[in-house]
């Protein structure tokens, strides 16, 4: 499958979760499809998606979280798995797309290549569920029971690697921007305040 | 009430339910304090650049955070800081051990005693050092002033202070 149609399934099942961009192809290709403002796409920190999502869901106990994290961002915090299994947050999904390149720096090849299982290294971190899906009629028949069921659980979505891809450009907006956009989103979401009464 | 204790209820006065942290001697009694407080949730992580963006992304689920970690930790992390917290102007409290200090004679921490404070001042990272008890009650303000800085801020805690042999 392919890094936009996976999107658009996920997109479909999404219902109220926050969602977390791993910076790059994840984020840019969720952008593309959803526009959302109630998503966070990073711009740093390559590799700690998921923790920024950890601490979020954390946050947020009663609202699904998604971390759309990447191959390329997983391998460089594969510790994030632990830390994860240890807190066992019951309203986090982990989907991770893996493309087994770095898509935004002109395909080059992931470390070890092929070579690794994803969600068998969830498994052995303490992510109990934790399952590879390769094609979209799949996906989309299995997603109502990844969202119904309790986290951690760990997606492995295998895409094509798309070496004369167009990429898909990034959120029009960025920096502290993303920041006021992304909070006023879950304050109006979750009628929570995340900014004081002064606005910091 | 040790020092441990202090600090540990100036969190509580500033606010933090939530702490994530990865153990150095100096700072291990405030992890444990943290550890028992039901009130905190308490994430141990395997890297402190973990802490910085689990604190980050807390931030927007409207909780107030800390980050407790070693001087060695916030020398690997400056990177997750600058690219996350200051690209997107995301304010992260940080609690750290001051290793390195005249007091301290371990050879693995002579390079941050010199080159920590340096480092914090390019990348324009505010911080405080703590050497007297007195100077505890000083937190809450101190995390509302991380808050209005929108940046990462570092309480360093000192070996006088901790009282530590480590």
């Amino acid at each position: 499958m392919k890094a936009n149609e996976c999107m658009r399934v996920l997109a479909k099942h999404r219902g109220d979760a926050v969602v977390v961009c791993a910076l790059g192809m994840a984020a840019n290709e969720w952008w593309a499809v959803t526009k959302s403002e109630d998503s966070f796409y990073m711009h740093g920190a390559m590799g700690f998606a998921a923790s920024f999502a950890l601490g979020l869901a954390l946050s947020i106990p009663d609202t699904p979280v998604w971390v759309l994290n990447s191959d390329g961002s997983l391998c460089m915090n594969t510790g994030c798995l632990l830390t994860e299994a240890g807190q066992q947050p019951r309203n986090l999904k982990h989907f991770v797309v893996d493309n087994q390149c770095y898509q935004t720096v002109e395909t080059m090849p992931m470390v070890n290549q092929d070579g690794a299982d994803y969600a068998v290294m969830a498994r052995g971190a303490g992510i109990q569920q934790a399952t590879t899906i390769d094609n979209l009629a799949e996906l989309d028949r299995r997603m109502p029971e990844i969202v119904a069921a309790p986290g951690p659980y760990f997606i492995r979505l295998r895409i094509e690697a798309e070496p004369d891809y167009q990429r898909a450009p990034p959120a029009t907006y960025e920096g502290p921007e993303m920041k006021y956009r992304f909070g006023r989103a879950m304050e109006k979401k979750l009628g929570i305040k995340v900014f004081g009464p002064r606005g910091f | 009430m040790d020092v441990n204790d202090k600090i540990h209820a100036q969190l509580v006065k500033a606010g933090v339910r939530l702490a994530a942290s990865l153990p150095d001697d100096w700072v291990n009694g405030l992890i444990n304090k943290v550890e028992q407080d039901n009130t905190i949730r308490h994430v141990r992580v395997g890297r402190e650049a973990e802490t910085i963006c689990i604190c980050a992304g807390a931030f927007f689920g409207g909780v107030r955070s800390v980050a407790i970690f070693g001087n060695t930790g916030l020398l690997t992390c400056t990177g997750e800081m600058a690219t996350l917290c200051l690209r997107h102007a995301i304010p992260v409290f940080c609690i750290v051990s001051g290793r390195g200090s005249i007091d301290d004679h371990k050879v693995y921490q002579e390079v941050q005693g010199r080159r920590t404070i340096p480092l914090l001042q390019a990348y324009d990272y505010p911080y405080k050092i703590i050497d007297k008890e007195e100077e505890i009650e000083d937190i809450p303000n101190a995390y509302e002033w991380h808050r209005l800085q929108k940046r990462p801020f570092v309480l360093f805690l000192t070996k006088k202070l901790l009282g530590t042999n480590a």
